[in-house]
């Protein structure tokens, strides 16, 4: 690959380098005596405040049996608290525990059927016809007490007092590794936002449990089990994690979500969402102090939690042997090969990250020699995902017409040869450079973004990397990159999954309508 | 063990701590103080500069960071393109980013804007062209250099467009493999007949048609500077950047552009009732359904009360009723919702999305159903009205957040010749929609016996519907009427098989 360009702009972005390296994040940052840490970064522009914060659990917290938990809790953070979604507090609670209790006797009927469907006495676990007359009487009396709860409860108020005052793209997530909060708000409702989360986290009531673990259960088919890849992509991540508790999905596997309760997503509250398990951040139009006071004021009366908690125990073992595994699906014909990493806040995961963007874009050299030279493949890509305890590094290639993933397969491994046994040159590596740097300045663009990575780079280390990694990448070598390449891509650390086109036009019938029932019938 | 012991300690103190609450703290948001936010939107005459050649140009300033981006919209559109050659307008946009430029090589045109780490885009949809740099302040000008060669010479290599057309065609083979892309695909079909530019789709023959002459035609014939609308931001000096725009555009462009006449509307009227695709093939559990009919223009002036109404039923999110009702109250989907957007060239339309498990869908269609009845039944509550226009008018400022979206909007305004003064009245509009008003619109623009329904998924599964909640059923919505099928085309033909 000859080298383009000209001296001239070379000298260009050389100069854009010593301008860019001034760049930083200045994060006021301070801690409440309850633990709860907060990052304030007032930025000019228009009159709107992004805040959100982040609690430091996700779905490797879990265990069986309550797989999803981390997930399901976070959507039922929405639905109101004491104060907050209730025509009276004293009804409401005790209603909800004549809830729980029918929901006790209900899972235990359904559990008698689960045992005879493994017994093969009953076809079917959720036919309605095979449930006991008490059974149907339960599900009668548990629909007639949600009616009666509609009554005490003020629909969705949490939505609309935010929506009402001009709060926009509220929502959450949960990861791996942590569940973030966030929202956008007037600059002068500022003190809404701090008596929203502060009240949501001091006194929480999960109404609508039960329906709501249907709408995540509907968000698995969604995300999951109708999308053409959905379930190989699962097994692939299952596959690739073999003790971690990575391995299991977010989401969560379908029969915890269907008995998940009330009590156990409270379990998990009081665990994980104490106040020094929790960092807040706060980007845009607002003075600190007041911020700081406001902090005070309605975050101060949350009770710190038990001392740190212990990491992640279950690590992942390491890997004796290749693994592969083969799929069809309505997908072009893919190969994918994972290898394990490091952690995101590990020393080799810049040098990945350059590994990374050498392989990948229109420049990258996977394109240049998987599609342009070769021709064997329809696209081709990199990526690294450096998680809290773990990581992987991902290569993955559709093949082209008349070729085979076997092939991509083949030609990926080559480019990691190249790899480990060249250095990359100084050219090719300043431009990986350059384009972090620009990616710098782009990345600070939205005061919204800017907020959700300071609570990321929180959740997986400090929040300092956001500018410590910036200096990180620009310190790479050729020779830390070939020193990663050879590191980690070798054989036995190696997982591959290999999907090929199944044709739409052929469906395995039986299969399908066989399991109609049993994929059908939540609650 | 011990672990689950140390829980239910933590547990029992989370709940006693419940009740502790700080003295001065406000009981309810409702008695939290706010002081009063003024903002006044940009004005766009304030902005806008006419160019050189009959460009156009709003230009919002901005040194936060040492950025500069400049966008164009191009009056162009793949409603140009003849019936044997769909696909041209989408690869001749692409393709002038991909295929390198008469003095450059597709390769090293994309390695000098890989090194100065400049992003430059080019695409052209079904109404506009566009194409956007955006770079760092320090390299503006070799950046401004590459883009203008871009849109002045593409290359149009035909090795590049060679992998882009393998890759289509690989890709258009996976057509019929995602439920949402069978559904926008068939309800627009639904909407708009199989002969409106919207529809219309490209095949494996008109994709082998094309060739760099034909892509060379299409970019002569409407890339011209009387078409040109800039939106530009960020780090730089105004009248710098006039001077640079001019001087690109000063010459060197197509001396044959054509006029891009008028965009063409749909004559097709739909029919109301229920259809089914059928897509089998591998397990779905799980169906994606759409309800809507015809909606309205932009230029009907009822459209600001039309978006509140649709904001209420199910526009507006987690509070909306459709959402209220079939995802909290019935866990029937994990998103539902209704957009009533109004068309700029033609009647937009409106539409209700969800998806749900097999035996459900007829339940949660029915809710959908009832939901549109009683909005043009009953009137909306104060709570409603008052939340709907208080979000509408408080988010506002959002709209202009960024000297970006400011120069986008002025820029998307002229293109799509939005009324002048449109953003300064906006909030006072808002303000004025009453609960008559919602109710009024509701009767005059939602019509329950003109709703299409299209299920995508397991049919069989949906008609057998949920044995605990027999009474729904799809057959009430086709009112005695067949349940159309609507069969898989070929992807490559687009040919559909007889039902």
């Amino acid at each position: 690959m000859k080298p383009v360009g000209n001296l001239r702009l070379f000298f260009t972005v050389a100069l854009a380098v010593s301008a860019l390296f001034g760049q930083r994040v200045e994060v006021d940052e301070f801690t409440l005596d309850n633990g709860m840490n907060f990052l304030l970064l007032p930025r000019k522009g228009d009159p709107n405040v992004a805040a959100g914060w982040v609690a430091k659990v996700g779905s490797v917290n879990e265990r069986p049996g309550v797989t999803g938990v981390a997930h399901l809790f976070e959507h039922m953070m929405f639905k109101g608290t004491r104060t907050i979604g209730t025509k009276d507090i004293a009804k409401d609670l005790a209603t909800i525990q004549q809830l729980d209790d029918l929901r006790k006797r209900i899972q235990a009927e359904e559990t008698a059927l689960i045992e005879k469907h493994r017994r093969g006495a009953i076809d079917d676990a959720k036919n309605p016809e095979n449930r006991s007359t008490t059974h149907t009487a339960l599900i009668k009396s548990f629909e007639e007490l949600i009616q009666q709860q509609r009554e005490l409860t003020v629909k969705d108020e949490f939505d609309r007092l935010y929506t009402a005052a001009g709060a926009s793209g509220m929502n959450a997530g949960t990861t791996n590794d942590f569940t973030i909060y966030f929202i956008n708000v007037p600059a002068n409702k500022l003190e809404l936002w701090f008596w929203m989360e502060s009240d949501r986290l001091t006194n929480p009531v999960f109404r609508e449990f039960y329906s709501e673990r249907d709408v995540v259960h509907e968000e698995r088919r969604l995300r999951v089990d109708s999308t053409p890849t959905g379930k190989l992509d699962e097994q692939f991540d299952s596959m690739f994690w073999q003790s971690s508790p990575y391995n299991w999905p977010v989401i969560g596997w379908p029969s915890d979500l269907e008995g998940i309760t009330r009590e156990e997503a409270l379990e998990f509250f009081s665990i994980y969402y104490a106040p020094n398990n929790i960092t807040a951040a706060i980007v845009g139009d607002f003075d600190v102090e007041r911020a700081k006071a406001l902090a005070q004021k309605y975050f101060g009366r949350l009770k710190r939690g038990p001392a740190a908690l212990e990491p992640v125990r279950t690590r992942e073992i390491v890997q004796q042997a290749e693994k592969r595994m083969a799929g069809y699906a309505e997908t072009r014909p893919t190969v994918r090969m994972r290898y394990h990493t490091v952690a995101d806040a590990h020393v080799d995961e810049p040098p990945l990250l350059v590994l990374s963007s050498l392989l990948n874009g229109r420049t990258g050299r996977l394109y240049k020699s998987l599609v342009l030279e070769q021709k064997v493949a329809a696209q081709a890509g990199a990526g690294v995902n450096g998680l809290k305890f773990d990581g992987y590094f991902e290569l993955s290639g559709v093949a082209a017409p008349r070729h085979t993933p076997e092939e991509v397969e083949k030609a990926l491994l080559a480019e990691i040869e190249v790899m480990q046994e060249e250095l990359v040159g100084e050219r090719e590596l300043q431009k990986v450079k350059n384009q972090q740097l620009a990616g710098d300045f782009r990345k600070l663009r939205s005061k919204f973004g800017l907020m959700m990575q300071l609570l990321s780079y929180e959740a997986l280390g400090e929040w300092e990397n956001i500018n410590l990694f910036s200096d990180r990448i620009q310190a790479v070598t050729p020779e830390d990159v070939q020193r990663v390449a050879k590191k980690y891509f070798f054989d036995t650390n190696k997982n591959v999954a290999v999907y090929y086109t199944k044709d739409g036009a052929t469906p395995p019938r039986g299969r399908r309508s066989g399991s109609a029932g049993r994929t059908g019938g939540g609650r | 063990m011990r672990r689950r012991d140390w829980i239910r300690t933590a547990a029992g103190a989370a709940a006693s701590a419940a009740w502790i609450r700080a003295d001065d703290l406000p009981a309810h948001p409702r008695q939290l103080q706010f002081p009063p936010l003024s903002f006044e939107p940009p004005s766009a005459d304030e902005h806008r500069h006419d160019l050189s050649g009959g460009a156009s140009a709003y230009l919002v300033e901005d040194h936060q960071l040492p950025l500069v981006t400049v966008s164009l919209t191009v009056r162009t559109g793949s409603y140009l393109v003849p019936d044997d050659r769909l696909g041209l307008a989408g690869f001749t946009g692409s393709q002038m980013r991909s295929g390198g430029t008469k003095t450059m090589s597709a390769r090293e045109f994309d390695e000098e804007a890989a090194f100065l780490a400049t992003q430059i885009s080019s695409s052209l949809g079904a109404t506009s062209g566009r194409a956007s740099v955006n770079c760092l302040k320090q390299n503006l000008d070799a950046s401004l250099a590459m883009f203008f060669d871009m849109l002045k010479n593409p290359g149009f290599d035909p090795e590049r467009l060679e992998i882009s057309r393998t890759r289509t065609l690989q890709g258009m083979q996976r057509r019929n493999d995602q439920l949402r892309s069978i559904q926008l695909r068939e309800f627009s079909r639904l909407m708009r007949g199989n002969n409106h530019f919207t529809t219309k789709q490209s095949t494996e023959a008109t994709v082998k048609s094309i060739t760099p002459e034909f892509m060379r035609d299409f970019h002569q014939s409407y890339y011209h500077p009387s078409r040109f609308i800039f939106a530009v931001s960020g780090d730089f000096d105004t009248d710098d950047m006039i001077r640079q725009l001019n001087g690109a555009l000063a010459d060197g462009w197509s001396a044959n552009a054509k006029d891009p006449g008028k965009i063409p509307v749909s004559n097709h009227a739909p029919q109301a009732g229920v259809y089914i695709v059928d897509k089998v093939g591998r397990e779905v559990n799980q169906s994606h359904i759409a309800v809507g009919h015809l909606g309205i223009e932009r230029s009907n002036p009822d459209h600001i009360a039309v978006g509140i109404m649709n904001d209420i039923l199910g526009g507006g999110g987690f509070i909306s009723r459709i959402m209220s009702r079939v995802r909290s109250d019935e866990g029937l989907a994990y998103s539902a919702g209704s957009s009533f957007r109004p068309g700029t060239y033609y009647p937009g339309l409106f539409q209700v999305a969800f998806q749900s498990r097999n035996p459900t869908c007829a339940q949660a269609t029915a809710i959908v159903f009832e939901e549109i009845d009683r909005i043009r039944s009953e009137k909306i509550s104060m709570l409603e009205i008052d939340t709907a226009r208080s979000s509408a008018i408080e988010i506002f400022p959002r709209f202009f957040a960024t000297a970006g979206q400011v120069a986008g909007t002025f820029a998307a305004d002229e293109y799509t010749k939005r009324e002048a003064g449109y953003w300064k009245k906006y909030r006072e509009r808002v303000a004025d929609v009453s609960i008559d008003d919602v109710l009024n619109v509701a009767q005059k623009y939602l019509h329950l016996e003109k709703l299409v329904v299209l299920a995508v998924g397991d049919r069989e599964a949906m008609l057998v519907g949920n044995p605990d909640k027999p009474d729904y059923s799809f057959d009430k919505f086709a009112r005695g009427n067949e349940i159309h099928a609507i069969p898989l085309p070929d992807p490559m033909t687009m040919e559909y098989p007889d039902a």
